[in-house]
């Protein structure tokens, strides 16, 4: 989110998102730059408190003055975009470990997370990905970024960028990073930010095809759909347990595997049941968390309002 | 110039016999001696031990015979599996060089003691690992023998799932950067495009054929599968139909007409050829002649 809109920030907390993205780059205007810098530091704890973890997204062109802004406690990733060597990575990293130094932030905490998002990105994709221990995942090679330097369309009816999520995905894994698992491709013809039924039908296609995580939403109108669709429905939850269960009729046997109703059972399928269903209770201890934090929140805001809404005393004017 | 074809790869657990005799009556071009994907850790001694009295069965069916090792248990799977007899071994879930120098020491060795002809075991690379694949030109390239490229069970391995669209998650980039590998050390390339339900190169008879003849428009020249009844839709997709043929037969005709004519491009209902479709057109034909099954058997 623009962190120069106050209302946007304020009701952060509220929109029950995993993660939140304070933006310093594109959806900043050039002359409120400075400004956005500024408000940062109060930010990262005002959004926060719903139990997101939060992002700052930095300029490629600002870097230094950003990450000045940016680096304080409480911060979980500095996004990198348009990363395109690892020098810049290693120059990056430099500069937030002595910011961490500076400011009283345990070092090596806070994580860069770089974005692929031109040719020269993808092209040294693997120097970037190993250029520092901060980056934990690494994803990329599609999107409006991409699609502009490659001089691509980025509504079409097929998938354009075939190639270049391929080439960082491998890189990804190659290095074992968690890949930064975006959405598989879902024919998009208008870009809409706010459909919430496109983006519950894309996460349940992300989840499917073993997708943890969405690349971000722009609009408060697909958080849900986000949650819903990348957690394992009950169905996929009884599926899984099922699978287990006809796999463990293979012990003792000398067979590898077993075909029930033209549907295969070995250790591959067991192994996608066991993480299906590790993955559904990380989510459940998620929402745990993020409601912990809400319910915290809400009962500090409902003990303020209610100082502030005793009797004046004196002077009767109000801050907000 | 190979006559030898090798379209449909049949793999076979080596601890069973019955599967075995099975596989010996399809019509498969090669059949897999599998110590990898379908023997259970606990068999797999025992597999061991039938390696040599099955590579003679599948040699006396006509047959050629692969073993597939495991690029982390070489010493034991290639003193199992090197045998008179033995075509060559895919090496499974490859991802160093020093694996595929390895893997060729030890063939040299064996073959010396075991009275093969030196450097005639052949080498199949399947990269189906993220590593594997990153490094899958430097592995071509590790050893004289590597003959094939593949990327065997990578969806299952990797763990690539379908997408919404049914192509498997990042394959088609895998399939086209190993293809271009290939192309690039001058191995031969064996896969199919499957696409979702089919997984782990397990499909139906109907599926497995189409994912054949999408693999061969790739550049694919034949394919690895489970189970007998896949056997000839993998012969079948890799083999040019009667209509293909019959279009080449008649644009060659056609071309050659038009360069004692003198020309250099030939324009055909909507299309134009030249030198370079006319060799493919070619290549089409030698690749149909080979697939003939008194060709084939004469080779």
């Amino acid at each position: 989110m623009p962190i120069v809109t106050q209302r946007f920030v304020d009701n952060a907390w509220r929109r029950n998102c995993d993660f939140i993205t304070l933006d310093l780059e594109d959806s900043v205007p050039r002359h409120l730059k400075a400004h956005a810098r500024s408000l940062v530091k109060d930010a990262i704890p005002n959004v926060a408190k719903g139990g997101a973890d939060v992002s700052v997204r930095i300029n490629h062109d600002t870097a230094l003055a950003d990450l000045n802004g940016a680096v304080w406690p409480g911060l979980l990733k500095i996004r990198y975009p348009k990363a395109e060597s690892a020098e810049e990575i290693r120059a990056i990293d430099d500069v937030i470990t002595r910011l961490e130094r500076e400011r009283g932030i345990r070092p090596g905490t806070i994580e860069i997370g770089t974005g692929i998002e031109t040719a020269a990105g993808v092209a040294h994709a693997y120097e970037i990905a190993s250029a520092s221990p901060r980056i934990k995942e690494f994803g990329g090679g599609n999107g409006y970024d991409m699609s502009c330097n490659l001089g691509m369309e980025m509504f079409v009816g097929f998938d354009q960028f075939i190639y270049t999520k391929g080439e960082v995905e491998l890189t990804a894994r190659t290095l074992n990073m968690a890949p930064v698992r975006t959405v598989p491709f879902v024919i998009n013809r208008t870009g809409n930010v706010k459909d919430g039924d496109r983006a519950l039908r894309e996460a349940v296609g992300a989840l499917k095809c073993g997708f943890r995580g969405s690349g971000g939403g722009l609009n408060p109108a697909v958080v849900e759909s986000h949650n819903k669709g990348y957690t394992p429905s009950e169905d996929d939850r009884a599926d899984a347990r099922w699978v287990l269960e006809q796999f463990r009729k293979l012990d003792g046997t000398h067979e590898s595997w077993l075909e029930i109703d033209g549907r295969v059972i070995d250790r591959y399928e067991a192994a996608l049941a066991r993480e299906t269903l590790a993955w559904a209770a990380q989510c459940a201890a998620r929402d745990e968390e993020k409601a912990a934090a809400v319910a915290r929140a809400k009962s500090i805001l409902a003990a303020t309002t209610k100082i502030e809404s005793a009797p004046p005393t004196g002077d009767s004017k109000k801050s907000k | 110039m190979e006559h030898r074809l090798r379209r449909s790869w049949l793999l076979t657990p080596a601890s069973s016999p019955e599967k075995l005799a099975a596989a010996i009556k399809s019509a498969a071009d090669v059949a897999v001696l599998d110590l990898v994907e379908f023997v259970v850790e606990r068999c797999k001694p025992a597999a061991r031990e039938h390696m040599s009295a099955a590579v003679r069965v599948v040699e006396a069916a006509g047959k050629e015979a692969y073993a597939q090792v495991d690029a982390q248990l070489l010493y034991a799977d290639l003193h199992a599996s090197v045998w008179p007899g033995l075509a060559g071994v895919v090496i499974s879930r490859a991802e160093t060089t020093e694996q595929i120098k390895e893997a060729d020491q030890v063939l040299t060795h064996l073959e010396a003691e075991r009275g093969l002809l030196p450097g005639t075991v052949r080498i199949v690379v399947a990269c189906e690992t993220a590593r594997g694949n990153h490094a899958a030109y430097e592995l071509a390239t590790a050893s004289r023998r590597v003959w094939g490229l593949t990327l065997g069970r990578a969806d299952l391995i990797m763990d690539l799932r379908p997408e919404p669209s049914t192509e498997i998650h990042m394959m088609q980039y895998l399939m086209q950067r190993l293809i271009t590998i290939a192309g690039a050390v001058g191995a031969t390339p064996l896969g199919a495009w499957w696409r979702a339900p089919d997984r782990g190169l397990l499909a139906t008879p109907d599926n497995t054929l189409q994912a054949a003849r999408r693999g061969r428009a790739i550049g694919f020249r034949g394919a690895l599968c489970v189970r007998e009844d896949q056997v000839s839709s993998l012969n079948q997709g890799f083999t040019p139909s009667p209509d293909e043929e019959h279009a080449a037969t008649r644009l060659l005709a056609a071309y050659d007409t038009a360069t004692i004519a003198g020309n250099a491009v030939l324009r055909q209902d909507d299309r134009l050829f030249d030198r370079g479709t006319a060799r493919c057109a070619r290549s089409l034909l030698d690749l149909a002649a080979a697939c003939k099954p008194p060709l084939a058997m004469s080779s």
